[in-house]
């Protein structure tokens, strides 16, 4: 179904001002298409960790949108994003998840490339092609832009898009309270086991929204909470420190970033966890003292459900994990979620996490089934022509975010809404929603980089 | 005639004919089946060639070499 020209993307097909989104967005094919070449052609987006590559010639196979991407180590210990592609005809160099090699060979014609990235094995060099072909400008095509950001690997297709950094805004301390060590260190973190993989048949954008920050859906796991799945076997955590804290939906408005976020009391403990395990309750309770003494009234901070626009959700307090929703068309989404844990906490800890994270997330989590079924079930009501014409509702809580919001001395930047006793708000949707529509209407990034417009007027 | 040789077997160290009439010894081997990265020990058409290191594309492998040096990994 083509689109109609006359609806824009903002106040046409995302109308924030009458809290009402298309559904065309979700299911429309020329909408996916545009969303290739206008969201994740230009975004930076999330790839993997080092700590999947932690030796030169390893790698890992990722994905940037649709497309394939190697994530390696090279011999000189530089680490590369390549698409998968050879430069000859296009078949994958590369078609394992991950392992570890000297050369990615083409096995179509032989072309071989090194973990650098260039071009080192071309089949018949001296006699086909009379060593006439340019083994330098046919190499592995590389992001334009890769970032180490305490071991987690983010990459760009677009040159000109901002450093990571700046990218994320005031969003980092939500992306620190991830990849830093329980106790406050920095850059703590590593990948527990495999990345876990799954189907669902849904739209990209529904787990993207529903990680932004859907606390209204908590209905959906009402089973699991009865279940009492906890690593104490009551509820789905533990995590007593949300009973006492300020519940926030904080928004960084102008970079589409959004969470869920929870601030103890000034002088606080968390309340004590993990108890029916004696070495993971002393290891947190360690953890949790340390990182007031080293970050003082930052550790009061604690995290929950996110999203890095478009498609990273981060879940920085347990189960402590990474995804990626990846796009496969527009009616099905490949989701990988990634586990962590500190790479210096004893066997013990690591184990009894496994097995709570498998238990939670992944898609035999039992939580995160509830969640697949909703998106999937969501989305195929929504793909008729009847449904189309009927627009989904984002009016929860419009007009009552605050720019100001502080709580016993700490003060949180962004859109920030507190939900502890409103329960629930779509802010955090309609933030995402803003900055999809403008990706998909701005022509670069001089207009998607709204704040250093902000920055230049406030200059002037 | 002898078949096609299996060059993902072929350890370092052993050497082979290709199909030009050099030989060359193989000095890693990223077992992929399409490649090998070998030093020239002869090469009648071009001994300018002799010492230097290339890849080897399988296809251009046509026997074992006298010069071998150690046996074929298991």
């Amino acid at each position: 179904m083509a689109i109609n020209e006359r609806r824009g993307y903002r106040s046409g097909l995302v109308d924030l001002r009458a809290g009402e989104i298309s559904r065309e967005i979700f299911v429309n094919e020329d909408i996916y298409a545009q969303e290739q070449e206008r969201v994740f052609a230009r975004a930076w987006l999330h790839v993997g960790h080092e700590s999947q590559i932690p030796k030169p010639g390893d790698y890992f196979v990722s994905s940037m949108g649709e497309e394939s991407v190697i994530l390696c180590r090279d011999r000189a210990n530089r680490i590369h994003v390549f698409l998968n592609s050879c430069r000859h005809r296009g078949m994958k160099v590369c078609r394992y998840d991950e392992g570890s090699t000297t050369v990615f060979t083409c096995p179509y014609h032989g072309w071989s490339y090194g973990t650098d990235g260039r071009l080192v094995g071309v089949p018949y060099f001296r006699e086909a092609y009379h060593l006439r072909l340019d083994k330098e400008k046919w190499g592995l095509v590389e992001v334009a832009q890769l970032c180490n950001y305490k071991g987690s690997i983010w990459a760009t297709w677009d040159p000109a898009a901002p450093p990571f950094a700046e990218y994320l805004g005031d969003f980092t301390r939500y992306l620190d309270l991830q990849l830093d060590g329980w106790d406050g260190r920095e850059g703590q973190a590593e990948v527990l086991g495999g990345i876990q993989k799954w189907l669902v048949p849904c739209n990209w954008k529904f787990p993207a929204e529903n990680f932004s920050g859907d606390t209204y859906h908590n209905i959906s796991h009402r089973s699991v909470d009865l279940a009492g799945i906890g690593p104490s076997g009551a509820s789905r955590r533990d995590m007593g420190e949300r009973d006492v804290s300020r519940k926030l939906h904080v928004c960084i408005p102008d970079r589409g970033h959004q969470t869920i976020h929870y601030v103890l009391p000034a002088g606080q403990t968390p309340p004590p966890a993990y108890l029916n395990a004696p070495i993971v309750a002393e290891y947190f309770r360690h953890c949790e003292e340390e990182k007031r003494r080293l970050r003082g009234e930052e550790a009061r901070l604690v995290g929950a459900p996110g999203e890095i626009f478009p498609n990273t959700a981060l879940l920085s307090r347990q189960p402590r994990t990474m995804a990626a929703w990846h796009p496969r068309g527009p009616h099905q989404t490949e989701c990988w979620r990634w586990f962590f844990v500190d790479r210096d906490a004893p066997k013990e800890v690591k184990e009894f996490l496994r097995d709570y994270y498998i238990r939670y997330s992944g898609p035999a989590g039992m939580t995160e089934q509830d969640d697949m079924e909703n998106w999937n079930y969501a989305h195929a009501a929504s793909r008729g022509t009847i449904a189309r014409r009927h627009p989904y509702n984002y009016d929860q809580g419009s007009g009552t975010a605050v720019t100001d919001y502080e709580y016993q001395g700490l003060r949180v930047p962004g859109e920030v809404i507190d939900l502890t006793e409103v329960q629930s708000s779509e802010q955090p949707m309609r933030n995402f929603y803003r900055r999809w529509a403008e990706f998909m209407e701005a022509d670069d990034w001089s207009q998607l980089a709204t704040w250093r417009l902000n920055e230049r007027k406030a200059a002037e | 005639m002898s078949g096609p040789i299996n060059i993902r077997d072929l350890a370092p160290g052993t050497s082979v004919v290709l199909a030009s009439g050099a030989e060359a010894e193989i000095v890693d081997n990223p077992r992929d089946g399409v490649w090998l990265f070998a030093r020239y020990l002869a090469a009648p058409r071009d001994p300018t060639l002799v010492g230097q290191e290339e890849m080897i594309f399988a296809q251009d492998v046509v026997a074992l070499g006298k010069a071998r040096t150690s046996s074929q990994a298991p």
